[in-house]
């Protein structure tokens, strides 16, 4: 992982982990204060009064009950005082009943467990559930010892209550008790939560950084690449954005620099090549003359009788000079390249330099023709608008003349008789001027589309090969290139691009 | 593997301290039928706030949890579990004691005590249990508690609020750990024996 991955990194986990450490502050503090609103000692007090109220309730109930088989046993001792009749209890016992609720039984009862009197309450016709217990109470009342049993009952449903308002008030008060915890509890179970959702989307946010990170870092290793001097560097661009824009920038930087690199090194190359021509030109131009002289000497100043050898002398001489004649033209082409200007550039029309390269048409067809004009339709053609570039019209003119010259020669060769064809044509497209030169004739292989513009390389018998890396010397001044490939017709194609002058 | 090895020690290691940290407490250990039957008494979970609660009128429960281990290890080779249901009755004296499906009255708190947290002659384990360990080392441990709800009725008193959340459900279940666990417990062990060959 390099540095500025884990930078990112750092920033992205910075950002999602102080997030959550706040989120689980604020969440906790907020927890505490919505837990406290719902449970607080007010409501738990509440709730153990209603405890303590439906208790009291049914202390009350039985207090009650007591003090009922109480006044049931003072009524009967009363009644029993009075009449001495054991027969009016049964009224007195039903006149009870009514009286008391919680009463649904009374039963008078002697010292031999017979019942004397007794009075019930019909069942309950709704079915309520009761919880019922007798209430007994001894009795003397002078007719001998009684036993009283009050029967008293209350809804079974005081008991549950108690029960249930007993078991939330239970809950409530743990729930008081354990309060900080519970807050505690909920913004923890949030905050791992929420630190496992963060921690996926940390995973594919570093994932998807990474998409970036490394783009960026392959910049970084291209450049240092680029720095250390190579330039066949190129990075696919890939989706749209900036660093796409960035990559795309830097390489068109490469490719300039390796386009600048391929023109110097060409240039200087040509340079070189220069320099040889011209002591070359030098070295041989000089003896010559001395060589021609001497071959011419020997054959004048012969005296002999000798026929056969004043033949053979004047063969000499004839191949001396010939050869001589021959080097003299290799030396004078060494020479005007040796001495071969730089451009000297000025706003010029391209179509212009098509028009006059119009007029040197015939004379070309009749030297490559051997004096007759060779049977080769050559066609040059430009728009209605100028074409405005930076150029040396002369040189630039003598570069298109010598591949037309080769075109012609190619053509001819391969169609001696009619049916050649040579296309010269300029035109602009996305800012480059191009001047086109293209024919039906053999063309020239594939392998050999980068040597033809080396010096001194050439396919033809009496050629010096000096022809197309001029051509490419001049357009390279211009900064701009020429190019080499099949033409639709089948021969070769030239092209020449120069850089549009930029509108004023 | 030696992380695991150091794993293993630290487990063994933490087991033996948890299970030095009980106190012991005599307990009266008999054989019958090839499974031991375990006597004491945990009467002193009844402190003053116990008796008190006892005594309220609402329902109360005490469990006891009784349970054999193998010395060294926290595996239960052998648990029983009884607990009993108090309620005092306020209508009439006397409390109203419901241990499983049976129901009894009994008169004073003592008596419920004695009934609910002296226990004698309990079985604990089976005898399939012990039989594959004959001549070990053994304990018993004992937790009595009073009031822990039952995880049904905290269920139903505890409820998460509907939604999807995922907060809800996980908290309340922690949550519900911690309010619905006993208001007071005792712990304790018995000395360490061997289960007879």
């Amino acid at each position: 992982m390099s540095r500025f991955e884990r930078k990112i990194l750092f920033a992205i986990g910075l950002s999602v982990f102080l997030a959550l450490g706040g989120s689980i502050f604020l969440a906790q503090g907020a927890l505490r204060d919505v837990y406290a609103v719902g449970v607080n000692e007010r409501f738990g007090a509440e709730l153990v009064h209603g405890v303590e109220a439906r208790r009291g309730q049914l202390m009350a109930l039985r207090s009650a009950s007591d003090q009922v088989a109480d006044a049931v046993q003072w009524a009967v001792e009363a009644e029993l005082t009075k009449n001495r009749k054991r027969s009016t209890l049964d009224g007195l016992l039903v006149e009870l009943l009514e009286r008391y609720d919680i009463v649904t039984s009374i039963r008078v009862i002697d010292e031999a467990e017979k019942v004397l009197a007794s009075a019930s309450r019909a069942p309950d016709p709704l079915g309520e559930e009761v919880r019922t217990t007798t209430r007994e109470r001894e009795s003397d009342p002078g007719t001998g010892r009684l036993r009283i049993a009050v029967e008293v009952s209350v809804p079974e449903v005081y008991f549950e209550r108690l029960q249930e308002a007993g078991e939330v008030a239970d809950v409530y008060s743990r729930l008081q008790r354990q309060g900080a915890s519970v807050s505690d509890v909920y913004a923890w179970v949030f905050g791992v939560l929420a630190f496992l959702v963060i921690l996926v989307a940390f995973l594919i946010g570093a994932i998807v950084s990474r998409r970036v990170t490394r783009r960026v870092t392959d910049l970084a290793e291209a450049s240092r690449k680029v720095g250390a001097g190579d330039l066949t560097v190129a990075l696919p661009t890939g989706a749209r954005d900036e660093i796409a824009e960035l990559t795309q920038a830097f390489n068109e930087m490469v490719r300039d620099l390796r386009d600048s690199r391929t023109r110097i090194e060409y240039l200087q190359r040509i340079g070189a090549w220069q320099d040889f021509a011209r002591r070359l030109a030098h070295e041989i131009k000089n003896p010559l003359t001395p060589i021609q002289l001497a071959a011419q000497e020997m054959d004048e100043t012969y005296t002999g009788e000798d026929t056969t050898y004043q033949k053979k002398l004047a063969h000499a001489r004839a191949i001396i000079e010939e050869e001589v004649a021959t080097l003299r033209r290799l030396v004078g082409e060494f020479s005007a390249f040796a001495k071969l200007p730089e451009a000297d550039l000025s706003p010029s029309d391209l179509c212009e330099l098509i028009h006059s390269i119009e007029d040197s048409v015939p004379a070309v067809l009749e030297d490559v023709g051997h004096g007759t004009a060779a049977p080769i339709e050559v066609r040059l053609s430009c728009g209605t608008e100028p074409i405005a570039v930076r150029m040396d019209p002369m040189m630039l003119k003598r570069g298109v003349d010598n591949i037309l010259r080769n075109a012609i020669q190619a053509v001819y060769e391969a169609h001696p008789k009619g049916g050649g064809r040579v296309l010269v044509r300029a035109y602009e497209s996305e800012g480059v001027g191009f001047v086109e030169i293209r024919d039906n004739g053999p063309g020239i292989d594939e392998e050999n589309w980068e040597r033809v513009f080396d010096p001194y390389y050439t396919t033809k018998a009496e050629g010096t090969g000096l022809g197309l890396a001029i051509v490419k010397k001049v357009v390279l001044e211009h900064g701009g290139e020429v190019r080499l490939d099949r033409a639709p017709e089948g021969g070769a194609r030239f092209s020449i691009e120069l850089p549009l002058m930029e509108p004023r | 593997m030696r992380f695991a090895l150091a794993a293993v020690v630290l487990l063994i290691a933490a087991v033996a301290y948890g299970q030095s940290q009980l106190p012991l407490r005599d307990l009266g250990v008999t054989w019958s039928r090839g499974a031991a039957k375990v006597s004491f008494s945990a009467r002193d979970l009844a402190d003053e706030r116990v008796r008190r609660e006892l005594s309220s009128g609402l329902r109360k429960r005490l469990v006891v949890t009784v349970s054999a281990h193998l010395s060294g290890s926290n595996w239960k080779m052998g648990l029983r579990q009884f607990g009993c249901d108090v309620t005092r009755d306020l209508w009439e004296d006397g409390y109203l004691v419901r241990i499983g499906d049976q129901s009894e009255r009994l008169k004073t708190l003592e008596q419920v005590l004695d009934r609910c947290l002296v226990v004698q002659g309990l079985f604990v384990g089976e005898p399939e249990s012990y039989e594959l360990q004959k001549g070990r080392d053994i304990y018993f441990a004992v937790r009595a508690e009073f009031n822990p709800i039952s995880k049904k009725q905290c269920r139903e008193l505890i409820r998460p609020t509907s939604g999807d959340d995922p907060v809800g459900p996980i908290s309340v279940n922690i949550v519900r750990r911690r309010i619905c666990r006993a208001e007071h417990a005792i712990e304790f062990r018995g000395a360490v024996l061997k289960v007879p060959q």
